[in-house]
């Protein structure tokens, strides 16, 4: 017999939640989250993570933040497409450096623009930038309006024989291996400080990103989990964050997808409260054959979260209506921005078994 | 599901440093006692403060120098627990040693990453009497001595303005000067209060992107009253507001007919 070995199935759920100093200042979630596959149960699966600035002068990054990861999402998905066939997976990593970087922050800068035309800046909100934080911000934002959306940005996307990782800005991007080991997927950026962050509303954005493709020579991860910081600032200290990782590994085999799952928004919410009191989020992508207890009827209760994602979408909400919207689609309305892959972008999770 | 992934949750420290000139100078005019006095009377407004934003914890200790410099309170103390201890005047003016001090604190660890900036009031009535350049030098070689939101207050005439506002780092903010023991109480109480709680607000953990905002935390810029020394201002300064008015000696170090110092 020489049967191709089929790929493993990956699985992904993610949730976010407001900041509780957020809620307390009334100030909405300005993170987001958003899942997607290519089609049906197959790879690629990308998870795209952002975290609008909540620095007073980036007031609409709760939609800079929902713009990025359907860019990114989309973006990323396209370039895979596109790259099918490719056998070289260092020539691959070398063109995922050269061009997503710079058309990500393109399509994000023209999907801001495009808000901006259509909503410019009141009068209201500049005065309560003035009023918050000083004429110098009104200055900052009538020269690089960009800032008023500014967000971070991670995103994951795993194909068969490898994982792309795509950062900007803080927050973290965790491997957990078969036996617990939690690593960080990318290098440290030592920029990132004392809540200073790079950002894609900044005019130097393509230069900031940390971009890797990890081959699985070794094996693939049991677990990728990506996180913004307002999550991992929730913990006393870093080991307590990576020890998400090890502890979601150990409870995934012990209680199986859907349990871990249902979960997830009272963690989050139980840790904003606890900690940081900013927005949290986190996404999680798991290789089922890592999980030694199977999930017995995967079919079902599977896609829990892709049936209720928190996404992207055009016109931003609060993020409790955000949270109750239907699935996210990869609209068309930009189609001038897509490239002739257009047909093959990856499309939501599958909405049935 | 009971049990949760992850290690112990906490909320992010700020830590809150008082550098305080215990010089022999400080004893003339009864000046250690209103510095004393201020600063006690400040501790239930910070505690306040730290109230409204349960997700900073605010750690509060002292640093105290004359012949050389010590920590006069040297456990970060959760402000809930701290009481203010008098200081005794005597000897020279060592603020370079005071700093030095702050610094080695300051590094990581055992500061963490995850911690707000911190908030250094440096009080003084002297000019320097050892090495402010290296203490100065020390101090902004730590990331977080670079972050910190400084503050300076002046005591009497012949505090060294120009050496205060070194400390401070940032032009928009001028040291306060307190030329009265009322001076010194509304402009302690303004540091302890208006600025921590700017430096503990949502707004001060909140990301911003790198290399556009200055300084890294928004601190309220004392406003400038009608008259010096009014009980309108002092009821003003008491309520611990993000823009407390300050009197005239503060915004311009114009002395007035109520300087005692």
């Amino acid at each position: 017999m020489n049967e191709k070995q089929s790929p493993p199935e990956w699985r992904v759920m993610g949730e976010t939640v407001p900041g509780a100093s957020h809620l307390r200042a009334g100030v909405p979630n300005q993170d987001a989250i958003l899942q997607v596959r290519e089609s049906g149960r197959g790879l690629p699966v990308v998870v795209s993570v952002s975290d609008g600035h909540g620095s007073d002068k980036c007031f609409r990054s709760d939609r800079g933040s929902r713009f990025a990861v359907k860019r990114a999402a989309q973006l990323v998905g396209e370039f895979l497409d596109e790259s099918r066939g490719l056998a070289d997976l260092a020539e691959l990593e070398g063109r995922a450096k050269e061009y997503l970087p710079r058309e990500f922050v393109r399509r994000w800068r023209e999907a801001v623009e495009a808000d901006l035309k259509a909503r410019p800046f009141t009068e209201e909100e500049l005065e309560t930038v003035g009023k918050k934080d000083g004429p110098r911000a009104v200055k900052l934002l009538a020269t690089n309006p960009l800032l008023a959306y500014g967000a971070t940005s991670l995103t994951v996307a795993v194909a068969e024989s490898f994982a792309l990782y795509l950062q900007l800005g803080d927050g973290d991007i965790l491997n957990v291996s078969d036996t617990g080991e939690v690593a960080k997927a990318l290098p440290e950026d030592e920029r990132l400080f004392a809540n200073e962050t790079t950002s894609l509303c900044t005019p130097d954005a393509e230069k900031n990103f940390r971009v890797r493709l990890q081959q699985f020579s070794d094996g693939p991860p049991a677990l990728i989990l990506l996180s913004t910081d307002g999550y991992v600032n929730s913990f006393s200290d870093s080991a307590g964050f990576l020890k998400v990782g090890s502890d979601l590994l150990e409870m995934l085999r012990a209680d199986g997808f859907d349990p871990i799952n249902a979960s997830l928004k009272g963690w989050l919410e139980e840790a904003t409260r606890s900690g940081s009191g900013d927005d949290c989020t986190l996404g999680l992508i798991c290789r089922m054959d890592a999980l030694s207890k199977a999930d017995a009827e995967p079919g079902a209760e599977a896609f829990k979260t892709e049936e209720k994602p928190v996404a992207s979408t055009e016109e931003p909400t609060a993020p409790t209506a955000t949270a109750e919207a239907p699935p996210p689609v990869l609209q068309t309305a930009d189609a001038s921005t897509q490239s002739a892959g257009q047909s093959q972008t990856p499309r939501p999770g599958e909405q049935s078994a | 599901m009971s049990r949760r992934p992850g290690g112990e949750l906490a909320s992010r420290p700020l830590h809150f440093i008082w550098i305080a000139d215990s010089s022999g100078s400080m004893e003339q005019d009864g000046k250690i006692q209103a510095l004393n006095t201020a600063i006690r009377e400040a501790i239930p407004h910070m505690r306040k403060v730290a109230e409204d934003n349960p997700n900073a914890q605010v750690l509060v200790r002292a640093v105290k120098f004359s012949n050389g410099a010590q920590w006069h309170i040297t456990q970060p103390t959760p402000v809930a627990d701290f009481a203010w201890a008098d200081l005794a005047a005597e000897g020279e003016t060592d603020m370079g040693k005071a700093l030095e001090l702050v610094a080695e604190q300051l590094k990581m660890p055992p500061m963490s990453e995850r911690a707000l900036p911190p908030v250094l009031v440096l009080v003084s009535d002297g000019q320097p009497t050892d090495d402010f350049e290296s203490g100065l030098k020390a101090l902004m070689e730590q990331p977080w001595g670079k972050k910190a939101v400084r503050i300076a207050i002046s005591i009497g005439r012949d505090a060294d303005p120009e050496v205060l506002q070194r400390f401070i780092g940032n032009t928009e903010l001028k040291p306060l000067a307190a030329n009265s023991p009322e001076a010194l109480v509304r402009h302690i109480k303004w540091a302890s209060t208006a600025v921590l709680k700017s430096a503990s607000s949502p707004a001060a953990g909140a990301d911003k992107p790198a290399g556009v905002d200055a300084p890294t935390t928004p601190v309220p810029i004392p406003t400038a009253a009608p008259a010096p020394g009014g009980g309108a201002q002092a009821a003003a300064a008491a309520t611990g507001g993000s823009q407390t008015p300050v009197d005239d000696e503060a915004a311009n170090n114009q002395q007035t007919i109520d300087d005692v110092w």
